[in-house]
């Protein structure tokens, strides 16, 4: 494994402990050599404060919640460091969706692939470029 | 499209398959007890011969979003739809933690309220939930899947019940205090540790024992350890190793006879996932060994308790995908049959939306469809057991068992059930199995239809997920402040108090409880006292991370 100079951090935006998806996603992307900061279930502020605080390359957000949460963090994330790519897996009903994806977030539903986020990843962070 | 690939042919879990079976596939120990009738030993065919004929199972859907009105309208729509029972599902911010709407945790992500289960913080809102439902004649779950959250959600709706004047001696229905769920499928910002948590399910079973005989007071839910990775046979022996914490606490305390407290956690669930055979295998395994364990560990004789495990199954949510939902009805039907071949006695087909939202309305309706044609039109039910003494069935019966009483050793060598939870080594287990299961995906090995093969979808249906509840929050915070206003102030405030002194000592929490909720104390209020008393969980790294 090389390592990439990237960080990506990693936030649960609901109160909801299911850990199993953003786990799974965590290691697979530290496997591909990503530094990954995991900052569990946090507000709004406190997420986009340690995105801002830790200098990261990327914000990956686990919806365990409404799109309208979401919506608030992408939306203060724009204000404050409105260059940093935000990538989004969970539950996400089609509808919300729609609307993300229009906010230029990239949308990993059920049944996305690791290697499929992983992709995503070097892309949104430039490895690639 | 990765070129679909098979060279191994296995169960899901991994126990390798022949193309075909004999008896002679069938280990000695296993093939003596086929013969047996269901109703008697060794218990694998079931609790009684008549089987779906005279007891079909309950058509049991989780229900719940919004405010408790919300909450109301849905459980009296499934049951009009033919629903025979109801789940009631709490809100997650508020319920599993035990926070009120006020607090700063909840108010900072308020549009999450009521998206999955509605807010009772009061048993005025319980009331509202259960309004014109009659709970004297219908099997109820008071919801209350997350330890911590069990007392206050069974004491609200027990609550409801005597302020109803109905006899407690006649309610029937369940709780859950999962430790699945607390511990490894859903690990929460704050949660009381195992201890405790065994403490208040023991407190539980006691209570329900004196007083509630129809009310089962704690259900163990191998369902959540499986979807969050535990395969077949791990999810059996470590549901066995749950039970004998538990059963192993109440000897201690000698406050109740064995096999009462054996009847007390034989109301159990399991998850259903695809692979048709191994899981109606699975369900005649568990039978098999809780008859066996009863008999060997606790020495119980009784027939009746040895062969009363009650099984509740709901299909696996993680089956259910989000590419081509209409596929999932599929699915919800093929894993709801294996649940029936295996002979349980209740059932929740999740909803073909599982993957987009909690359940739309047309999405729970056809759940229930599922279970009805299953039970009327399919005649799958009009013979007990019917997979019995087919060789393959036999031999993976057999099997399972043996594997899922060598995983029980495994995590007792781990010291016990709650050790495995509290260093991490059950989550370390569930998640290699993830892994393994996402690799076979990208290598072709696995195949998911609309997911990873056939991905065109031509389905003029759109599905679109439900969009919510938007007024749950506001709701809930003007009751909360009203309830805090109009109650007998000083009546709260000691019975908080008293809650506390119990949770300090040694005494059953319960009456306690039932005080405190007749008081209209809140559940951030309740939490608050379990918060200075029991502190909070020590969390595994590896869900953390």
């Amino acid at each position: 494994m090389t390592n990439i100079d990237a960080r990506i951090l990693i936030a649960k935006t609901g109160l909801d402990g299911h850990w199993r998806g953003s786990s799974l996603v965590a290691r697979a992307l530290r496997d591909a050599g990503f530094e990954v900061i995991m900052l569990g279930m946090a507000k709004v502020d406190e997420i986009v404060q340690a995105a801002v605080d830790e200098d990261v390359d990327l914000l990956g957000l686990s919806i365990g919640g409404h799109y309208n949460v979401v919506e608030r963090i992408v939306d203060t994330m724009r204000q404050t460091r409105p260059e940093l790519p935000i990538f989004v897996g969970g539950v996400v009903p089609p509808w919300a969706r729609k609307k993300l994806e229009a906010k230029d977030v990239e949308v990993y539903p059920p049944g996305s692939q690791l290697e499929e986020i992983v992709g995503a990843a070097r892309r949104l962070t430039g490895v690639d470029a | 499209m990765t070129e679909i690939r098979r060279d191994k042919w296995e169960t899901a879990s991994g126990l390798p398959l022949k193309p075909f079976y004999t008896s002679d596939d069938v280990p000695q120990w296993h093939r003596e007890k086929i013969d047996a009738a269901p109703g008697g030993a060794p218990f694998h065919r079931g609790a009684f011969p008549q089987g779906y004929r005279t007891k079909p199972w309950r058509i049991f859907q989780l229900i719940g979003f919004g405010k408790p009105e919300d909450e109301n309208e849905r459980i009296k729509f499934l049951l009009e739809q033919g629903a025979t029972g109801f789940i009631m599902e709490h809100d997650r911010n508020t319920a599993d933690h035990l926070y009120d709407v006020d607090n700063p945790e909840v108010v900072a992500r308020h549009e999450d309220v009521g998206l999955t289960g509605a807010v009772m913080q009061s048993v005025r809102d319980t009331e509202i939930c259960l309004d014109g439902i009659p709970i004297e004649s219908r099997f109820g779950h008071a919801g209350g899947g997350v330890v911590q959250h069990a007392p206050f959600a069974l004491a609200a709706y027990w609550t409801v019940a005597r302020r109803r004047n109905i006899d407690f001696s006649i309610l029937a229905g369940t709780g859950q205090s999962d430790f699945f769920l607390t511990y490894l499928g859903c690990v929460n910002k704050q949660q009381i540790p195992t201890g405790p948590g065994l403490r208040l399910n023991a407190d539980i079973m006691e209570f329900c024992d004196r007083h509630l005989p129809k009310w089962v007071p704690v259900s163990i839910a191998g369902y959540n350890g499986a979807d969050t990775g535990l395969n077949a046979y791990q999810e059996l022996g470590a549901l066995f190793a749950n039970l004998v914490e538990y059963l192993d606490e109440i000897k201690r305390r000698d406050s109740m006879p064995i096999e009462r407290a054996a009847k007390a956690c034989g109301g159990v669930s399991f998850r259903l996932a695809m692979d048709l055979f191994e899981e109606a295998s699975k369900m005649r395994a568990a039978r098999l060994m809780w008859g066996d364990l009863l008999g060997r560990r606790y020495g119980i004789t009784d027939d009746r308790i040895r062969s009363g495990l009650r099984i509740h199954c709901v299909t696996a949510g993680s089956a259910m995908n989000y590419s081509q939902p209409l596929n999932n009805i599929v699915r919800g039907t093929l894993m709801g049959l294996a649940g029936v071949l295996g002979g349980i006695q209740s059932l929740g087909v999740s909803g073909y939306d599982e993957a987009l939202s909690i359940p739309s309305e047309h999405a729970h309706q056809m759940s229930v469809r599922i279970q009805q044609i299953l039970r009327h039109e399919s005649n799958a039910a009009a013979v007990t057991d019917p997979l019995a003494g087919s060789y393959y069935v036999e031999s993976l019966t057999a099997t399972l068992v043996e594997k899922a009483w060598e995983f029980f050793e495994e995590i007792q060598q781990q010291g016990g059930f709650l050790a495995a939870l509290d260093s991490g080594w059950l989550h370390a287990r569930a998640h290699e199995n993830q892994q393994a299961d996402f690799l076979a995906q990208q290598n072709g090995e696995k195949v998911i239809v609309g997911t990873t093969h056939f991905r065109d979808d031509v389905s003029p249906f759109e599905v679109d997920g439900f969009i919510g509840v938007s007024d749950a929050f506001d709701v809930a915070m003007e009751r909360l402040k009203e309830v805090r206003r109009t109650r007998d102030s000083a009546r709260a405030g000691k019975a908080l108090r008293d809650l506390e002194t119990v949770c300090r000592g040694d005494d059953n929490i319960m009456p306690a409880m039932m005080e405190a909720l007749d008081a209209e104390a809140t559940l951030g209020e309740i939490g608050d006292v379990y918060r200075t008393c029991f502190g909070d969980w020590d969390r595994p790294a590896i869900t953390q991370r």
